[in-house]
């Protein structure tokens, strides 16, 4: 065992696109980055100690030693994956949540760049339907899609005949799955209002050609050339999010009646989804932020005392 | 008009449902044991720059949603629900999901105060993470390790001396605070398959903290259990009876609370013999029940009062401030 040189970790899986290209640009400017999915299972070790007078790591990965001060940077695209190779399903939900638990605390315990350092309730619900998002998007002044949520049928075929695209169509989003049915007429709004019955649906007007943008600290990088209405959200999508605590984060915008409206937020962006000339662009900035000493020079929040 | 939205058969929103009755509050119940059967719920985002709009509506009544003062929220778990007989026993999970979804998302957008939002509560997921906002509150958090590495927990165990340590889970899956007995010690080689969070044994007397918006009730829990939840399993009995807390105690419960955008919270507190104050963790949906009852204090009833005033809320999860290393 031999203590080694300050280290990037990358958490994810080795054939995330994303961790590949952030590798191959930090293996660029000579800085050395490890790609581990589970920092807190053998083969690594992890320690962190915790008190009020301090906080101390101590992580061993392939045969090196790493202290608090020789991270650099911490990449995020896994949350606490567990093999589930060995474990039984209810022992593996577990330790799923206590590698999670335990991984989230470590990450906003880091005086190092990390990239997300995901809110609790983002690390918990990473997919979480556009409808959750909504307030956020509203205060960022980024436009969303009409939306509704009713078990009324009356209200369903109300908002239908006002919103769809004048043959009834409208699209019904179930909150817990990233399924979206076009609903017509006739035998869907049927099935619409039997579903209804059992747990209310949420439906909004369909849209049009989606566009990919994705937000790396202040920078945006766009699925293909975006439109001057596309740019003009460009300060809007920054403030989200800053606002969400995400310094990369996708979001799928398209039209809707005429207007640009966002219609799902992507809290782990998939690099794959660029052209490769922005993906190359993309891990730039992602380096950037993760080699950024304003983070490591960051004046910490002045501690409470009670005496 | 407060909405109260939970299950009749939970005795901690039973409770709820009581003192407001007892103080004249008017509410209306959204019953999570038998909802969707018997409710509308329509809820539209229309207009980008404005809130939510729609109502609720039960058997007899309907309520706008711009005319709710405030929410009290207890989600029940799958065995307190009722669902439509067609829903097939293997669909029940997810239907369950589907439905608590709606209504958080409705809940999460309301302008007044709800108790509490989906977001606050997110952070009892993980206590270590909580215990680093502790830190920044001023209250003590016990030594702690957080491991897979056999020789490192055996290291720690030997610093902590004669009190020992405590186990308990990291996350906010409920599991009991045992104390490590030198027997277990052999079974430390398992950890390298994941972590576990060991912690120094905090001699004392447990006082449980509800902040309730501005007001704070605290409970003195005297036991000799080291969980005194589960005291009587072990054989244990528990006392209880009002605290009177420091002021600077008291005041970092509600920065707690505050931080974590709850409105109500039960915060985990243990006051040493030479008067120091640890805090072990901050639940974002306190069964206050059982400690109204073993201390008669009027938890209750500051609820009662937060939701019927109807002031502002904090909307937003606290900001993404780094906690200090």
């Amino acid at each position: 065992m031999h203590w080694r040189c300050p280290l990037f970790l990358l958490l994810g899986h080795p054939h995330d696109p994303c961790c590949e290209a952030v590798r191959r640009e930090l293996e660029r400017r000579e800085r050395k980055a490890v790609l581990t999915a589970d920092p807190m299972a053998a083969p690594a070790r992890f320690s962190w100690r915790l008190s009020n007078s301090g906080s101390e790591i101590r992580f061993e990965i392939r045969d090196a030693c790493y202290s608090n001060d020789e991270l650099e940077g911490v990449l995020v695209r896994s949350s606490g994956y567990v093999e589930p190779t060995g474990w039984r399903p209810e022992d593996l939900a577990y330790m799923q949540a206590e590698s999670q638990a335990a991984l989230l605390a470590w990450l906003w315990s880091l005086s190092c760049p990390v990239v997300n350092l995901y809110p609790a309730f983002v690390w918990y619900s990473p997919r979480a339907p556009l409808v959750s998002w909504l307030p956020l998007l509203r205060r960022s002044g980024l436009p969303a899609p009409p939306t509704l949520i009713t078990n009324v049928d009356r209200e369903a075929r109300a908002f239908g005949a006002a919103s769809g695209n004048g043959d009834g169509g409208i699209v019904y989003s179930p909150l817990a799955t990233e399924t979206r049915y076009l609903i017509g007429q006739g035998d869907d709004w049927r099935g619409i209002e039997a579903i209804a019955r059992v747990v209310p649906v949420c439906l909004s007007p369909p849209h049009g050609a989606v566009e990919v943008v994705q937000v790396v600290g202040e920078a945006t990088f766009w699925e293909r050339e975006p439109a001057p209405a596309a740019i003009a959200l460009e300060p809007a999508l920054c403030r989200f999010a800053a606002a969400a605590g995400l310094s990369f984060v996708e979001l799928v915008l398209a039209p809707v009646a005429g207007r640009l409206v966002v219609v799902a937020v992507e809290p782990q962006p998939r690099l794959e989804r660029l052209a490769p000339g922005q993906r190359r662009a993309v891990a730039n900035h992602l380096v950037d932020l993760l080699t950024d000493s304003r983070w490591r020079d960051a004046p910490a929040e002045p501690r409470r005392t009670v005496s | 008009m407060i909405l109260v939205c939970g299950g009749l058969a939970d005795r901690v929103t039973e409770l709820v449902c009581a003192r407001l009755d007892d103080c004249g509050y008017e509410y209306r119940l959204l019953d999570l044991g038998s909802y969707p059967t018997g409710f509308e719920i329509h809820c539209r985002w229309d207009d980008p720059a404005t809130p939510v709009t729609g109502y609720l509506a039960g058997p007899d009544w309907r309520l706008e949603l711009g005319e709710i003062s405030g929410v009290y929220v207890r989600l029940l778990g799958l065995e307190g629900r009722r669902l439509p007989e067609s829903v097939p026993a293997p669909a029940t999970a997810s239907v369950i999901h589907e439905l608590d979804l709606g209504l958080l998302a409705l809940f999460e957008d309301l302008p007044c105060p709800v108790v509490n939002r989906l977001r606050g509560s997110y952070s009892n997921n993980s206590k270590v993470l909580q215990a680093l906002l502790v830190r920044r509150s001023g209250l003590l958090t016990p030594p702690t390790l957080v491991t897979n590495d056999p020789d490192e927990a055996s290291r720690f165990l030997d610093e902590l001396g004669e009190e020992g340590a405590i186990y308990k889970s990291l996350s906010g899956v409920r599991s009991i605070v045992r104390r490590l007995e030198p027997e277990q010690r052999a079974r430390l080689p398992l950890l390298r398959h994941g972590p576990v969070q060991l912690q120094a044994y905090v001699p004392g007397d447990d006082v449980r903290v509800h902040v309730v918006g501005d007001d704070l009730h605290a409970t003195r829990v005297r036991s000799k259990a080291t969980d005194y939840r589960y005291a009587r399993r072990q054989g244990h009995q528990v006392e209880m009876e009002p605290a009177e807390l420091p002021e600077e105690v008291a005041e970092a419960c509600r920065w707690l609370a505050r931080e974590l955008g709850l409105l109500l919270a039960g915060v985990d507190l243990r006051e040493t013999p030479s008067g120091e104050y640890y805090c072990f963790e901050v639940n974002p949906s306190p069964g206050f029940l059982y400690y109204e009852r073993g201390s008669g204090q009027p938890i209750s009833s500051s609820l009662a009062n937060l939701l019927h005033r109807g002031t502002a809320a904090p909307a937003d999860q606290p900001g993404r401030s780094r906690p200090s290393a």
